[in-house]
């Protein structure tokens, strides 16, 4: 039997991209227009919401399931009750995310972001190919700020916990 | 017309061509095209899935920047213009989401007020410029060259931003016949390329590109066009991806919309463009390289 968390979908809706899911009313549009949802069964939009519904919040934080939508948006704009599905995909992986369930991927972006003001960084070869055709240098002159935004929002205590 | 130019982090990482392209071609449309100092990552999808606030923040950040400049922001990436418009959208919209905002942006001497608008190279092109002035600086057209083009997901979606279903499919199509070439139908053309599974789960995004690939192969298109990074990565590098993992190969050169438009406008594209292509495509376009 799996343990309830009748809070979970208050928990999910009282977040700033999760009140969409009180508007569910699990016609599985969203599923049917899903592309990930077309290649495996892991993944089903219809199936996560109805999750968050009755509660099954240990089934899904700590595992894989908030991490298969590819915010394509497909479903957002399929819901006909504008119940922004692919929205909720946030709220439900910012969750995961307090509850450190983060992927590499993810973590290595946010990490990144962090220490260079960019998620992904030139090898030295397409710097040096930069300079060479007189393009604008990249620079980071905004690194202090976007450490005092991470500072602030608290999301710098997530890059540093690894 | 003068831009404040959003570069991101992808196309100084990996697509250095798609920059210098752009550099090369819009000048000839009467676009300038001023960089941003200073200016942070957007804050994609993999920044949206740790923090909420964050997200708001360092995206309007940047839309700070260009407000202090006082022009409108250009982007080259799908993943950028999402993320800005989306924040620059809401921010407007709501005054208690732009008071949060604001009030984090303040540690930063910073203030969101909702001066300008967020723009991307099909906006640019076919909004400002104007499909005239594009068609009339065509000196070498491709005279029927099968094109499908992959217009990426946020360039159209979702609707609530964009005010319209699929806003930008049209205008692209209507660029890319500009070239001359044909803009080719193919069987979910809406479809996500996979890039934001790439690195994530990278099985489920070479699945997601090989039905993006099959349907273009169906529709017998002689070339891909892109107006997106993340697509652009995911179709031509991806290619090879697909055929180590699923033994199928498709041999589609896949070529960045500004390029098509630089070919066709007579400008030849430089040896080290031309090898930035995984997919060669040296055969298809001889004689423009």
């Amino acid at each position: 039997m799996s343990e309830l968390d009748l809070n979970f979908m208050g928990e999910v809706a009282d977040t700033p991209r999760g009140n969409g899911i009180l508007l569910c009313i699990q016609c599985g549009r969203c599923s049917s227009g899903c592309p990930v949802a077309r290649l495996t069964n892991e993944h089903n939009p219809r199936r996560l919401m109805e999750m968050v519904i009755l509660g099954l919040k240990k089934e899904i934080l700590p595992t894989e399931l908030p991490w298969y939508c590819l915010s394509c948006f497909t479903c957002l704009d399929r819901c006909p009750q504008g119940g922004d599905v692919g929205d909720v995909m946030f709220a439900i992986r910012n969750l995961a995310v307090k509850n450190g369930n983060i992927p590499a991927g993810v973590f290595g972006q946010a990490k990144a972001l962090y220490e260079t003001t960019r998620v992904i960084n030139p090898v030295r070869s397409a710097l040096e190919k930069r300079e060479s055709m007189g393009l604008g240098k990249l620079d980071n002159e905004g690194l202090t700020d976007v450490q005092k935004i991470l500072k602030k929002t608290g999301m710098e205590k997530i890059v540093a916990s690894k | 017309m003068k831009y404040a130019f959003f570069l991101g982090c992808l196309i100084p990482a990996r697509e250095l061509s798609y920059e210098v392209s752009v550099r090369k071609a819009l000048p000839e449309f009467g676009v300038e095209l001023m960089d941003m100092k200073g200016a942070n990552c957007c804050a994609p999808f993999s920044i949206q899935s740790v923090d909420y606030d964050s997200w708001l923040a360092l995206s309007a950040r940047d839309l700070c920047i260009a407000e202090e400049m006082g022009m409108d922001i250009m982007t080259l990436c799908n993943d950028c213009y999402e993320s800005l418009l989306m924040v620059n959208t809401l921010l407007k919209r709501k005054p208690e989401l732009k008071d949060r905002t604001n009030a984090i942006l303040s540690t930063v001497g910073k203030e969101f007020k909702g001066k300008i608008e967020v723009k991307n190279l099909v906006d640019v092109l076919y909004g400002d410029v104007g499909i005239a002035k594009v068609k009339n600086a065509i000196k070498e057209p491709f005279n029927g060259l099968k094109v499908g083009a992959q217009p990426g997901c946020h360039l159209t979606k979702p609707k609530r931003i964009h005010f319209e279903l699929l806003r930008g499919f049209n205008e692209l199509d209507s660029l890319v016949q500009a070239t001359g070439a044909e803009s080719i139908p193919y069987e979910r053309k809406e479809m996500c390329c996979g890039g934001p599974l790439r690195d994530i789960n990278d099985d489920l995004s070479r699945k997601v590109s090989r039905e993006k690939l099959r349907a273009l192969k169906d529709a017998e298109v002689q070339a891909v066009t892109t107006v997106c990074p993340f697509c652009f990565l995911q179709l031509d590098l991806g290619q090879l991806e697909v055929k180590r993992h699923f033994n199928e190969e498709y041999n589609l050169p896949v070529v960045h919309f500004i390029e098509l438009l630089r070919m066709s406008m007579g400008m030849k594209l430089e040896d080290w463009e031309i090898k930035s292509h995984r997919i060669p495509i040296t055969d298809l376009f001889k004689g423009r390289l």
